[in-house]
């Protein structure tokens, strides 16, 4: 037998945190906008990120694509421990006693509702020690003439020490397929460095997902 | 006429006046704002009571449904009917779909609780027939129905 009285005694009963419309605040006569905690949002302006891009290949060549890699890290591991604390407080639960689907959903929502584009989370590898995450209409992605190689540097960082944290065990994600070369997402492997630190070899090579991620599986 | 619509027209006065006919379907929202509140604030005096009908039934229905799974179904329930209500008010499926059913339906697409959501919104149903008048049923009955086909089918 339950207790409906019980169950809505505390009136709030939590379903998403970041649904849109109850997400977004602002202080529009002071020039703010924030979440639903009171953190501060901003609208990056597409062209902002194009730039920051452009100055750094300019000024660092080549390196660019590790410092981004690491600015994507350094984002991560912010991004985690905020993400965590919001549901944690939104839920009145640890992040222990929470359970995947809500963890999962509440990180796609995440996703969408910040206008980082869609995000799928697909655990079908784990048991083999895997995770694939896809990005859809990624901001972060930009088309990088000559190149053949995915260029989600940034996105591959911030999964990288996200997960990283979550499971407290050093991961790495490494892109398999790249917007920027019309793939219709953005594939991310998500393992221990030691099985993934090749697949960088594979697409080289020019192998595509498929034939990469099998290799990695065997 | 819904609250997205109205808000259309609120943003047409930067170009010019509203239509006799925009202005009609503006009354005719309005007009059906008593009717609208009343139920709402029935259903909002009674959710305790209806949620508990359903949650005593479903027991007597389903023995064996685990008390974990019973008491996030009727969680479950209590924010469809709570978003229906607001829906309802504000003549706004798309309330109904993006502010909650999205959610939901990514939450429970992962756990099979299928056998006890169907009889969960078979219940709500009985109740919501015993408990108000068929002008009212017609106001929120679609909404409750569009939950439920969204989550179990």
């Amino acid at each position: 037998m339950i207790s409906v009285a019980d169950l809505v005694k505390e009136h709030r009963i939590p379903a998403n945190f970041f649904d849109y419309g109850s997400y977004l605040k602002g202080d529009l006569e002071i020039g703010l906008l924030e979440n639903r905690r009171g953190d501060r949002l901003i609208a990056v302006p597409d062209s902002l990120i194009t730039s920051l891009y452009s100055g750094l290949a300019k000024e660092t060549g080549q390196a660019s694509r590790l410092v981004l890699f690491n600015c994507g890290k350094w984002w991560g591991k912010n991004f985690y421990t905020r993400f965590t604390e919001s549901l944690e407080e939104y839920y009145s639960q640890s992040l222990a006693e929470m359970d995947m689907i809500t963890f999962v959903q509440s990180l796609k929502e995440c996703w969408k509702t910040h206008g980082w584009g869609r995000f799928e989370f697909d655990p079908q590898y784990q048991a083999q020690g895997f995770i694939l995450i896809k990005t859809y209409n990624s901001p972060y992605i930009r088309k990088v003439e000559g190149n053949k190689m995915p260029a989600g540097y940034l996105e591959a960082g911030v999964l990288t020490s996200f997960f990283t944290r979550l499971t407290g065990r050093e991961l790495l994600a490494v892109q398999t397929t790249c917007e920027s070369l019309n793939a219709e997402c953005n594939t991310y492997i998500v393992g221990l460095p030691e099985r993934l630190g090749i697949v960088e070899s594979f697409l080289a090579e020019g192998l595509e997902h498929e034939v990469v991620l099998q290799r990695v599986l065997r | 006429m819904t609250i997205p619509k109205i808000q259309e027209l609120i943003n047409q006065a930067q170009d010019r006046y509203l239509a006799s006919e925009e202005l009609g379907l503006m009354e005719s929202y309005i007009s059906s704002l008593p009717d609208r509140l009343k139920l709402y604030k029935f259903i909002r005096d009674r959710e305790i009571d209806i949620l508990q009908t359903v949650a005593d039934q479903v027991t007597s229905e389903l023995p064996n449904v685990a008390v974990e799974d019973l008491e996030s179904g009727i969680k479950n329930l209590i924010l469809v009917v709570r978003y229906c209500s607001m829906a309802m008010l504000l003549n706004d499926e798309s309330f109904l779909k993006q502010r909650l059913l999205d959610w939901l339906e990514g939450i429970m697409s992962m756990r099979d609780m299928r056998r006890l959501n169907e009889t969960l919104y078979k219940l709500l149903n009985q109740v919501m027939r015993q408990q108000l008048s068929p002008t009212q049923l017609a106001l929120i009955q679609p909404l409750i129905t569009a939950a439920q086909v969204t989550l179990i089918y």
